[in-house]
């Protein structure tokens, strides 16, 4: 059966290490991806589609929304290769959505095997 | 009124390893395992390595110029895992990036014990540099 408990903090059972339930929700990661440079998933965390858009352009699906836009929340991402980056991008961010790009040095988008993370609020 | 909640361990009651957590707008959840950064770490890159802060790493590889293998304790599952990651370099204005280093990719099939960063300056085009400050975090499941 399932079941729900209420509890401001929590502390090992010798009294110490106590985190509040606050901490524990605000500085959980909310969502995570790690994928192909075609954008196929490896592994996710609250993530409900992917989407290769061309080269080094990737957008995932966000099941349960943030209370903000991705692109004014909190992303990190790393991507595959000796050059490469990742960019946040706004031009399909929103509160269910990650838009990203994979770019190297010279500032040209390029694929790469890649993963980013989210925190903030849900809504 | 307050209340506190004193254990050592938290086990799911339907799953043992998935339990949730309310989240900030009161109506959704979110999984409290898979949310939790499964390793951190704060290091010099620069150098003679070291760790200046970390959390669930052993110890810090360095593998060459711009090159680092961050060892976990416990490792993350054999499939693929997500490491949300940046580096920043507090040097004098010079621009920093951290990529993944191919071997990511190799032992895919056991448990994964460690992950490899290429540590790059953007003043210097390509080319692969140290810096002291690098800031990582790793994502996913434990194996």
């Amino acid at each position: 059966m399932a079941s729900e408990l209420r509890v401001n903090t929590l502390k090992d059972a010798a009294g110490n290490n106590s985190v509040g339930m606050s901490t524990v929700a605000e500085g959980s990661c909310k969502t995570w991806v790690a994928a192909t440079l075609a954008a196929v998933i490896y592994d996710s965390f609250n993530i409900s589609s992917n989407t290769d858009e061309g080269t080094g352009d990737y957008k995932y699906g966000i099941s349960n929304a943030l209370s903000r836009s991705s692109a004014e929340t909190h992303v990190s991402g790393i991507s595959l290769g000796y050059t490469n980056i990742i960019r946040v991008k706004t031009a399909e961010a929103s509160t269910s959505m990650i838009d990203i790009q994979s770019m190297n040095t010279s500032a040209s988008a390029t694929d790469g095997h890649h993963s980013v993370g989210v925190h903030g609020d849900l809504a | 009124m307050a209340s506190i909640l004193k254990v050592d361990t938290l086990t799911g009651v339907t799953t043992a390893g998935s339990i949730s957590v309310t989240g900030e707008g009161n109506s959704t959840t979110t999984n409290l395992q898979q949310g939790l950064a499964k390793n951190w770490s704060q290091f010099n890159g620069s150098g003679t390595v070291s760790i200046r802060a970390s959390f669930n790493q052993s110890s810090l590889t360095d593998s060459g110029t711009g090159s680092y293998r961050v060892n976990y304790t416990n490792s993350m599952s054999g499939t693929a895992f997500a490491t949300p990651s940046a580096a920043t370099a507090r040097d004098n204005g010079s621009t920093y990036a951290l990529s993944m280093n191919g071997d990511y990719y190799t032992p895919k099939t056991t448990g994964y014990s460690h992950f490899l960063f290429l540590g790059r300056s953007g003043n210097l085009g390509d080319s692969f540099a140290d810096t002291a400050d690098y800031d990582m975090a790793t994502f996913g499941d434990l194996a």
